[in-house]
């Protein structure tokens, strides 16, 4: 099956559901955790890694952008009412993307944790990697070459995580004992980010990706490369599930936080 | 608390890299970081944001030999006495090879020559 | 972008030039364009100068990211976003080439950048005065990144010739950068000139706030203003060739005439160019007050160092970590 235009998508109503879906799913992800990037900009261990950091982030915002224009393209509206005004209830993310990048804000006491940002990044990065990987041949041709195009530049991103991941690992025992407990806090917290949601029996039967289980092996097969001792028990989604439309307070943090002064003057262009 | 000095933390490396297959690799700027693998995955998004790059490389600075500042100054000047190096030393030849309706094979010329008759 | 222009205190004398000779071949070469490099003679008030410059410039830069990332995750749309997400990893780019400079110069002291950053925390080091000022709306996004980065790139660009061989080359770097900032300014202020009355309105407002900062940041035209200026020692060493009140004046004659354009006011009824003089007549800025922010007793000089405070302690284990002889790649 292939479907080569939004037009063509839109004639099969539950085909287009479940695209659509899963398109939400891969924007909404990389909008909140490259605006969680977007908050740590200046803040980083030292500033070469600032610069690296940003420069990573930048890019995942501009996948989300991406994703959002095959929205746009898809009638759903176009991009920044997207990123800007959707309610809580209908954001895809999974909720460990939301999740705040420690004590404090970025404007005030800002105890952000790099252990946290280490482990959300790599975690992330190599499942963005094996879900994309297996876009690259869905059904939708116009995500299939997004995905293609994103895994261009990705690399690069899950290559440094795993330097960082790699390194405090092997360094000084409170390095190790801050990693291994975000790690342990991550098992409890990413179930929901390697589900499909409401669509995933369709998205599978449309071709549009493969089905949950394997996406799931496949993570994990890539994360035990760089982890060897990974957390024993099961994946936990201790705060529901994202994919579902179910959210937490730091999701309506951040999006006050990146849609104020768009929402300041529906009227104006900025 | 580690009592480990974090100094440590702050090692120069000198970045160069090449921006496509036919040019050389260049000198681009330093930067501070614990080992070659963060200063590797640190140096293309420092000092390469916005051009190509093909290959980097990263040096610890304390392993390049560098001149230093008398060495610089004490061998870098040469007399200016080494045309039989240059093509400039043959220069008379233009006028010989066009008495003999000929034309020069100068550099322009030469490098010109990548294809030849099949 | 953004460079400091001197008013220290403590004059630094060169006490004992113990040899005269390699001063008069340093002088030569400079006076021929020749650069100098880190490890070549210098007298010690250049090295200490220039430590004083380009590190207070390179840890400016590093403040001067603050501000302007006040505003980043709210940027309105993901554009403006991405835009001046880049912009303040430029400001952190620049604090890093400054800064490796600056660690060059102050090697023979044994000092590095965690001395730098203890400096700037215990005040030793003073950032520029631009920086302890607040930001209130998205259009003081708009104005740093054009009209204090206009006037960094005054000031910067006047030193594109500088004798110092590294802090040549880092400008050449930053300076092509600010081509973009400027652009990147000029269109966030734009989009508001054009824009509803709202936008106009903060836009105004803004201008008027940021007013009296943009014409301090050139620094007092000279001693007489704040006690002490530096500016000569630079320009007899040929590291800027024009005055604090050059470069403000050519700063005027360059943006006066846009800010105009666009409908703007200055909030100085004085403002205007002087044929006869052939410069721009303007009030002074409270010269006072100036002195009072380099102190770091400007709105919002403790806030700012907070957050570099806290992100430079709070990630201390991470630097020690990665700081042990041998990690495991």
């Amino acid at each position: 099956m292939t479907v080569n235009s939004a037009e063509e998508a839109n004639q099969d109503v539950a085909y287009s559901k479940a695209l659509k879906e899963l398109i939400y799913q891969l924007a909404d992800d990389d909008f909140l955790i490259s605006f969680r990037g977007s908050e740590w900009l200046g803040l980083a261990p030292h500033i070469e890694e600032d610069v690296a950091f940003s420069s990573i982030t930048q890019n995942t915002m501009g996948h989300a952008f991406m994703f959002y224009q095959l929205l746009e393209d898809l009638g759903e509206g176009e991009i920044d009412l997207l990123a800007h005004e959707r309610h809580p209830d209908v954001r895809r993310n999974g909720i460990y993307l939301e999740k705040r990048n420690g004590e404090g804000n970025y404007l005030e006491e800002p105890y952000y944790d790099w252990a946290l940002t280490v482990v959300r990044h790599f975690l992330y990065e190599t499942f963005k990697k094996v879900k994309l990987e297996a876009i690259t041949k869905s059904s939708y041709k116009p995500l299939a070459n997004i995905a293609g195009k994103v895994l261009m530049e990705q690399p690069y991103h899950l290559a440094h995580w795993r330097i960082w991941m790699n390194q405090l690992l092997n360094s000084t025992e409170e390095a190790r004992d801050r990693i291994e407990a975000r790690l342990n806090e991550a098992w409890e917290e990413f179930g929901d980010v390697l589900e499909f949601g409401f669509q995933a029996t369709e998205m599978e039967h449309f071709d549009l990706i493969i089905g949950e289980e394997e996406l799931k092996e496949r993570w994990m097969d890539e994360v035990a490369k760089t982890i060897p001792n990974l957390p024993s028990e099961p994946l936990g989604k201790k705060f529901g599930s994202g994919r579902e439309g179910q959210h937490t307070e730091d999701l309506d943090q951040a999006l006050a936080t990146l849609s104020e002064v768009y929402l300041s003057d529906k009227e104006a262009i900025w | 608390m580690s009592n480990t000095n974090e100094s440590n933390f702050y090692q120069e490396y000198e970045v160069f890299s090449k921006k496509s297959t036919k040019s050389p690799v260049q000198h681009q700027f330093s930067l501070l970081a614990p080992n070659e693998e963060m200063a590797l995955s640190m140096a293309v998004e420092n000092f390469m944001r916005r051009e190509d790059v093909l290959d980097v490389w990263v040096v610890k600075r304390s392993d390049v030999r560098r001149m230093t500042s008398e060495e610089r100054a004490q061998w870098t000047k040469r007399l200016d006495n080494k045309d039989y190096r240059k093509t400039k030393g043959y220069g008379y030849l233009r006028q010989k090879w066009k008495e003999k309706e000929q034309g020069m094979l100068d550099e322009k010329e030469i490098l010109s020559w990548k294809e030849v008759k099949k | 972008m953004y460079n400091y222009i001197e008013y220290g205190s403590s004059e630094i004398s060169n006490d004992n030039i113990d040899d005269q000779e390699k001063y008069e071949q340093f002088m030569a070469r400079i006076e021929v364009g020749e650069k100098i490099e880190p490890d070549d003679w210098m007298p010690e008030d250049y090295r200490q100068g220039l430590i004083k410059l380009i590190s207070m410039h390179g840890i400016s830069e590093i403040m001067g990211a603050l501000p302007e990332k006040e505003w980043t995750p709210k940027a309105p749309t993901m554009k403006r976003k991405l835009g001046i997400m880049a912009k303040v990893q430029d400001e952190m780019g620049h604090g890093q080439l400054l800064l490796r400079v600056a660690e060059d110069l102050m090697q023979p002291y044994g000092k590095d950048r965690g001395d730098i950053m203890e400096d700037l925390l215990s005040g030793d080091l003073k950032f520029h005065n631009v920086f302890h000022m607040p930001t209130k709306t998205w259009a003081d996004a708009g104005m740093v990144g054009w009209l204090v980065d206009g006037a960094a790139i005054i000031s910067q660009t006047n030193m594109l010739d500088a004798s110092y061989g590294p802090y040549q080359r880092a400008l050449q770097r930053i300076c092509q950068e600010e081509v973009f900032h400027a652009q990147h300014g000029e269109a966030i202020i734009m989009a508001l000139a054009e824009g509803t009355d709202y936008q106009r309105e903060i836009l105004q407002e803004s201008l008027n706030r940021w007013w009296p900062s943009l014409l301090m940041f050139f620094g007092p035209a000279s001693a007489d203003t704040t006690g002490s200026s530096k500016q000569n020692i630079m320009i007899k060493y040929k590291i800027r060739k024009s005055s604090n009140e050059e470069l403000r004046q050519a700063f005027l004659d360059k943006y006066l005439p846009r800010v105009f354009s666009l409908g703007l006011t200055v909030p100085d009824e004085t403002v205007h160019y002087d044929e006869a003089q052939e410069q721009w007549i303007y009030q002074q800025p409270d010269w006072n007050e100036f002195k009072q922010i380099i102190k770091n007793k400007g709105p919002r000089s403790k806030e700012r160092l907070r957050l570099r405070e806290i992100a430079y302690e709070n990630n201390r284990w991470v630097r020690q970590a990665l700081a042990k002889d041998q990690v495991m790649t």
